[in-house]
């Protein structure tokens, strides 16, 4: 009993100790968690330059003793003195550093360590499908293609059985037969029993099959066509890309569009979000030059503000003049749509209406914003009733009807499964959206 | 008890006019108005098949180049620096003051984009508690009125630069002090503190400047009694939530009197009847069926002339019981004794009670205030220590400036918010304006007087300016600016300090520090002048958070004196003389319409387009005449009168017979036949023609007396038919309105509404929306007709929240109004005499209505006693709903959550719901009024349509519309619940109709909360469906209505 005692006590001091020598040891993951509850990405990347410096490498730069006194409090150590971290503070154009003394600086090792031993990133490969041009892949599309090919084997077939009938007509005047004159090349190609048809009736039936044909298309042209700008990529007054900023950079979408969770617009970032980096960040990247980005440029010109005397406030200049981005998603007047009922409330990620945007170097419209393709959501997309109080009757009442077995059939899904959508909740009556 | 009240709508139901009987049998009013719209343009209206044939390959034509047309590109341009508390496509919400007219309500501006769009009342003040008036509601609509002036004008011409316009101003005013000249600003009343002081500031600079108020609608007979009586010359601040009996002698408080929002919400709280409190009694005497007449328990026709007599005899009955002064007059009597009655409600209810007059007569005022002290009312119901700030103006003040004026003996005039050529005395003003060396006007149009003006210095529209006011002495209001100026304008306040040489540079800008105002706003400096003024009231420490404080609020008060008795020192022994009165003649009672008010809003076409609440008539004045008189003259509506007083005459004039006019008096609007308001309101300099009549001249010439005695009245020429919505929608003689008397409702609260009910059938037996519906939310809406006064407040509101179109004067000949909401005005002839034949009776036709009418027989009593009836209308969103049933395409479905649903885009507009609308709610569409220059009243262009509420569709031309229930409301507050995660009972929507009424009598909500107002209101024994026996389960109450009288 006291062996196993003895034996409890050692395991749990070794734990304990292992706890503690665990603690001061840095930690990478640790250290990313902290990274990333910090906010450190939002001016920093490890491999660019963006608001503040690169960071990968920075352990070699610098000793751990200067970074944590940096990080912690840079303007207290500024004012202490230090030429690194003052011509630092000058490098980046006077734009101070977040004051981070809530880190202790056990913590600041773990980022350090994390900075350290993240791995290197993997060389991007070339884009693996052509976001730019997507029209190739809508539907209207593969019909061109259906119907060039129809024409195209229509021709074939003209062509063959002209052949065949010059060739039938030489076999015949070899054996000295007479061909009935009448027998044209498109007759040739029917089959007997409409050949023999009296001509008119024939005219009219064909006539009939191309308008079916040929009206069905005009639907299906109508319906998915008109109207329907899926696939609109606009040239924007600025060549922003979605690919660096949300894709490589990892920025968050709401960061820029902020009132995607408070809106019914996700809003077009005005420009004091973007000079939020890009005070700090003017350069372009070294493969077009050095200077500052003529993009960039751009926001410069817009906001009347000189790069040079780098004390941006929140004002801008008396010529600034707004940016007239080409809209792309263009609801007509009658419908409403609201981003923060679906991105706050139905937890929906914004890659799913508008497709792999973080790909995207051109934004375009992903979806065709049609009636059909909100339909089709608010039927199978689930509610996530069970953490709203909103929901919480309707929750409730599906529970004890699956529980009882009553009305089981109203919980499927056309896809299925089993879950309380839009639809069960009104989601498909008009003035949910129309008024 | 069940009533046999026979209830109707307009004289044509009782004559069976043919017209009206023809238009009654079609739901719409023609078919398609091809005639208008192609007619211009010379096309055949005779089609044929060929016509057919072009038509039909056009159609095809255009809707195949349709399709090839490409997609207009469209920009989004937003904020280069976004404002910190601007989210594109949330609104925000601003306290502030609705500078519409001198009562200042309270106010919350909605603003979405940087925009204000919505005006509405503030709710959880003491006072005026949400709520807000037509004519406020409406004052948004003049910020985008592309017809102010967008730039100063000098000297009649365009004067783009303020420096160099106050240049030659302070020149000018300069050269005038100097020589000791006189100058003068001529205002409306101001109650603003800030304001106040720049006068004096003005005044400072220029030694001989005065100040003079002059309200066209004048309150000089109070002001100046209380001033010989009590020694204030103010109007006292009345508490009608206090009087359990109010007596009105002519007085419109509810709809134009003083401060009508606040009155109707101190009135309303008396007027439902419940358990544990006395219903107030309301008794009017009065010439014209005023819409506070309207609403009183008893109401008397009077001859106004007559008044002074019948007060006096008041006045003497009180005495006698309570040992006051005798007025040596002999006792005049109406008929029934209602004087003498009267005198005895008023003696039981000492101290509890209100006696008001409507007169501009200083001796019937002085009896007035006599009656009140007898009766102990001072520091109760009437307050004249913390008194009103609002109508200061003396009429003798301004008479004598005129006299001084025309003698030239004024220098410089400032018009500061007055406009007397249009309603003082508009051949003397203009006279006297060119005489002046100076004349400034600070309109913000090009109005009557301004136009006559050397300078005309635009001021701010009140959303755009900083302010203050003090309508109650002791009660603060701060207006702030919610949209920076759309035209170069400024605030008169700026325009006075900077020719008085105040220096209103900032130097220490708090908010140029911050970084925020780096732009120049321009009523920046004034802002910084009121903090000044606003620092000494509320102290140096933590000044700039009591000062945000307030702000945010909206108001400040200071603890009001203690209200006890004034002292007294009237006397009315000798006033007989001036009270003896009864003229012979007829009398001309002049008022002021309820929109259009003072006519200062007079091109607001959202003011024009509301029928007044009693006649029902819009965009046009007209004078109201009683059956008898129009029987006397030969007259019928639509006809047309001349109207003459001594020197003065109106010709032509459209007559209306009015039922409840007094006999041998006749009624005309004041506020109308404006010749410089702009296109709506009518401008002689742009072509437009007037709308109404101008009868100031009859105002002037009555000495500023609302009763113009001895008018002939003669037949005019031709005839005139006025826009009147009245009998728009047959009501086929229905039974709609159930009332009862106060008495049977403490017996019976279901008295008046223990109608038997009829078997109902259902052909819809296998769908109940109020059993499967949504488990969250049951929309219903309850309306106590004891409340609703009939003010119209909540038909402009819903017109401003849902982008309603106005559709001018010849659409309404027409019977294509458009608003979703109207309110029907239902008189009834009392059976008080010995109508045996009729009774019992359930379902009336209007054949017997009009057995009441005993005209034919020469009696015209009942005509005068008329009684009536107000309710609002508007979709009832039955959960078993006759409209979508016969919708071909399901344009119209209803929801779980019991709405019934309008989807525009699906419309194809074949108008069979509005045909089987039992309610006659539904609105057809006819033109896309947002972009037809026919219909130029401001939805036209791209300021006007800065008003229009983003969340709601514009609708277009060939779609039915109608009520939603401010889905749009439901919407965002069911989101707002589900992003904060609160539950279904904690979605608070208010619709606009309910959220504009200042009397509450509008109340939305989900029945599914059983602790929910509406809940409560459905199990209220008063609550009747219209028209329940068609068992359409309607989702809106009516309460009935409940009088304190003894007869309904």
């Amino acid at each position: 009993m006291i062996k196993q005692l003895k034996t409890l006590a050692v395991v749990a001091v070794a734990t304990l100790t292992a706890n503690i020598y665990a603690a001061d040891k840095p930690n990478a993951e640790e250290g990313k968690k902290l990274y990333e509850a910090n906010n450190c990405g939002s001016c920093h990347a490890l491999d660019k330059k963006v608001v503040g410096p690169a960071l990968r490498g920075v352990n070699n730069r610098r000793s751990e003793e200067w970074l944590i006194k940096w990080i912690r409090n840079n303007e207290a150590f500024r004012k202490s003195g230090d030429a690194d971290a003052n011509k630092l503070y000058e490098e980046y154009g006077k734009a101070a550093m977040n004051v981070f003394e809530n880190l202790t600086p056990d913590q600041v090792r773990h980022i350090l360590e994390y900075i350290k031993t993240a791995p290197a990133p993997v060389k991007a490969k070339g884009p693996t499908e052509n976001v730019d041009g997507a029209s190739k892949n809508d539907d209207g599309s593969n019909l061109y293609i259906l119907l060039t090919l129809i024409g195209i084997f229509i021709v074939v077939l003209f062509i063959l059985s002209k052949v065949r009938n010059t060739l039938r007509r030489l076999a015949a005047e070899r054996s000295g037969e007479i061909l009935d004159s009448k027998g044209g090349a498109i007759r040739g190609l029917l089959p007997e029993k409409l050949s023999n048809m009296n001509p008119t009736v024939l005219t009219v039936f064909i006539f009939f099959i191309v308008l079916i044909v040929g009206s069905t298309w005009g639907y299906k042209f109508g319906i998915t066509e008109v109207g329907v700008q899926k696939g609109y990529a606009p040239k924007q007054p600025i060549a922003y890309s979605h690919k660096l900023h949300a894709g490589e950079l990892k920025i968050d979408c709401k960061y820029c569009h902020i009132g995607v969770e408070v809106s019914k617009s996700a809003t077009i970032p005005s420009l004091n979000i973007c000079m939020n980096c890009h005070k700090g960040v003017q350069k372009a990247s070294t493969a077009e030059g050095d200077g500052i980005s003529p993009e960039i440029a751009k926001i410069y010109k817009a906001l009347d503000y000189s790069p040079d005397s780098a004390n941006y406030t929140k004002a801008f200049g008396p010529n600034a003049k707004p940016i007239r981005w080409v809209r792309i998603h263009n609801l007509p007047d009658h419908a409403y749509f609201n981003h923060s009922q679906h991105v706050k409330v139905g937890k929906l990620a914004c890659q799913t209406c508008h497709g792999p945007i973080e790909k995207m170097e051109v934004v375009q419209q992903w979806s065709s914003l049609q009636m059909g393709w909100c339909i089709d959501c608010h039927r199978t997309a689930g509610i996530d009733a069970a953490n709203n109080n909103y929901y919480a009757a309707l929750h409730e009442k599906a529970a004890k009807d699956l529980k009882d077995n009553k009305n089981r059939s109203k919980y499927f899904t056309p896809d299925g499964s089993v879950k309380i959508t839009p639809a069960m909740n009104g989601g498909l009556e008009c003035a949910k959206c129309h008024y | 008890m069940s009533n046999n009240i026979k209830y109707w709508k307009g004289e044509e139901e009782l004559v069976k006019d043919p017209a009206f009987l023809a238009s009654r049998k079609n739901e719409f009013p023609d078919a398609l108005p091809l005639d208008e719209v192609l007619g211009e343009e010379g096309v055949e209206l005779n089609s044929n098949r060929r016509d057919f044939l072009k038509f039909f390959g056009f159609s095809v034509t255009a809707v195949a180049l349709a399709a090839c047309y490409k997609t207009k590109v469209r920009h989004a341009v937003p904020y280069l620096v976004k404002p910190e508390d601007v989210t594109p496509g949330v609104a925000s919400y601003y306290a502030s003051t609705c500078g519409a007219c001198s009562a200042a309500c309270e106010s919350v501006v909605k603003v979405r984009e940087g925009r204000p769009i919505k005006l509405d009342g503030k709710t959880g003040a003491d006072i005026k508690n949400g709520g807000l008036c037509a004519t406020g509601q409406a004052s948004i609509l003049s910020l985008y009125d592309n017809e102010r002036l967008a730039d100063p004008i000098a000297n009649g011409k365009e004067a783009k630069d303020w420096a160099k316009l106050d240049e030659s101003v302070t020149a000018k005013l300069n050269e005038i002090d100097s020589a000791k000249g006189r100058i003068v600003i001529l205002s409306s009343t101001i109650h603003s503190p800030s304001t106040l002081k720049a006068i004096e500031d003005f005044k400072a600079k220029y030694k001989t400047a005065e100040h003079i108020t002059y309200d066209a609608v004048s309150y000089s007979g109070i002001v100046q009694a209380n001033k010989d009586d009590f020694g204030k010359a103010a109007l006292p601040a009345y508490k009608f939530a206090n009087a359990e009996v109010i007596v009105s002698f002519g007085a419109d408080f509810l709809g134009s009197w003083i401060s009508p929002v606040e009155f109707a919400k101190a009135y309303a709280t008396n007027r439902i009847p419940t358990k544990d409190k006395v219903m107030s009694k309301h008794i009017q005497f009065e010439s014209n069926l005023s819409m506070t007449g309207t609403n009183a328990d008893d109401r008397f026709p009077m001859k106004a002339s007559d008044e002074g007599k019948y007060l006096a005899s008041l006045h003497n009955y009180i005495a006698e019981k309570t040992g006051g002064k005798m007025i040596a007059m002999p006792n005049a009597e109406l008929a029934g004794n209602s004087i003498k009655k009267t005198a005895d409600i008023l003696l039981n209810a000492k101290g509890k009670s209100l006696v008001i007059s409507g007169s501009n007569n200083v001796a019937v005022q002085k009896v007035v205030n006599s009656i009140n002290m007898m009766l102990e009312n001072y520091g109760k119901t009437i307050d004249i220590v913390n008194h009103s700030n609002q109508y200061k103006g003396i009429d003798a003040d301004t008479d004598n400036l005129l006299k001084d004026i025309k003698s030239g003996s004024v220098a410089g005039i400032i018009f500061y918010g007055t406009n007397p050529v249009y309603n003082h005395d508009t051949a003397g003003w203009t006279e006297g304006i060119k005489k002046a060396k100076l004349s400034v006007s600070f309109a913000s149009t090009k109005d009557e007087t301004a136009g006559l003006c050397n300078y005309v210095c635009p001021d701010n529209h009140f959303l755009e300016s900083w302010g203050d006011a003090e309508p109650r002495s002791g009660e603060f209001q701060f207006i702030q600016p919610t949209i920076t100026n759309v035209f170069n304008t400024r605030q008169a306040q700026v325009s006075l300090l900077t020719w008085a040489g105040v220096s209103l540079a900032v130097e220490n800008d708090h908010l140029k520090n911050k970084g925020i105002l780096t732009q120049k706003l321009a009523g920046a400096p004034y802002y910084h002048y009121m903090r000044k003024l606003w620092a000494e009231k509320l102290g140096e420490k933590d000044f700039d958070k009591s000062f945000n404080s307030c702000l945010h609020d909206g108001v400040y008060s200071v603890k009001p004196a203690e209200a006890k008795t004034p002292a007294y020192s009237g006397n009315v022994t000798e006033l007989a003389s001036a009270l003896s009165g009864g003229k012979q003649g007829i009398d001309l009672v002049l008022y002021t319409n309820i929109a259009v008010r003072d006519g200062a809003h007079g091109n607001n076409p959202w003011l024009h387009e509301l029928p007044d609440p009693v006649s029902k008539v819009c965009w046009d004045n007209y004078v109201s005449l009683p059956k008898q008189l129009a029987v006397k003259l030969g007259l019928r509506d639509g006809d047309t009168v001349n109207v003459k007083s001594g020197n003065v005459s109106l010709s032509n004039v459209p007559a209306l017979i009015q039922p409840g006019q007094a006999n041998n008096t006749v009624g005309l609007a004041l506020g109308f036949g404006r010749t410089a308001a702009g296109k709506v309101g009518g401008s002689k300099e742009k072509g437009f023609d007037t709308v109404g009549v101008n009868a100031y001249p009859l105002l002037s010439a009555a000495g500023r007396n609302w009763v113009v005695s001895g008018v002939e009245i003669t037949k005019g020429d031709g005839t005139y038919a006025l826009a009147q919505t009245q009998t728009h929608h047959s009501i086929e003689g229905r039974d709609l309105v159930r009332e009862s008397t106060f008495a049977e409702w403490q017996k019976n609260p279901q008295a008046g509404n223990d109608k038997e009910k009829t078997h109902v059938y259902t052909i819809w037996e296998k769908r109940d929306y109020r059993k499967d519906g949504s488990p969250n939310h049951l929309w219903a809406m309850a309306i106590d007709l004891n409340a609703c006064t009939g003010c119209g407040s909540c038909v402009v509101s819903c017109s401003i929240e849902n982008n309603v179109p106005v559709v001018g004067r010849d659409e309404i000949r027409l019977r294509r109004e458009m608003t979703w909401i109207r309110i029907d005005r239902y008189y009834s002839f009392r059976n008080n005499n010995s109508d045996k034949e009729i009774e019992g009776n359930y379902v009336t036709r209007e054949k017997e209505i009009a057995k009441f009418d005993k005209a034919d027989k020469g009696d015209y009593d009942h005509w005068e006693k008329i009684k009536v009836v107000h309710q609002p209308m508007m979709c009832q969103h039955c959960s078993q709903a006759p409209c979508e049933t016969v919708c071909p395409v399901l344009a119209t479905t209803h929801s779980t959550e019991g709405l019934n649903q309008m989807t525009y885009n699906r419309c194809i507009g074949t108008k069979y719901c509005g045909n089987n609308c039992p309610y006659k709610v539904r609105r057809f569409n006819w033109f896309r009024y947002n972009d037809n220059d026919k219909f130029d009243f401001h939805f036209n262009n791209p300021l006007g349509k800065m008003v229009i509420n983003p969340d709601v569709t514009v609708r277009t031309r060939g779609v039915m519309e109608k009520c939603s229930f401010c889905v749009q409301r439901i919407q965002e507050a069911k989101l707002t619940a589900k992003r904060e995660g609160k539950t279904p009972k904690d979605v608070e929507v208010r619709t606009a109709c309910q959220r504009a009424c200042p009397s509450n009598a509008i109340v939305f909500g989900d029945l599914h909360n059983p602790d929910s107002e509406i809940s409560k209101l459905y199990k209220n024994e008063r609550g009747f469906g219209v028209l329940e026996e068609i068992n359409v389960q309607s989702s809106v109450k009516y309460m009935t209505k409940i009088r304190n009288t003894e007869t309904v």
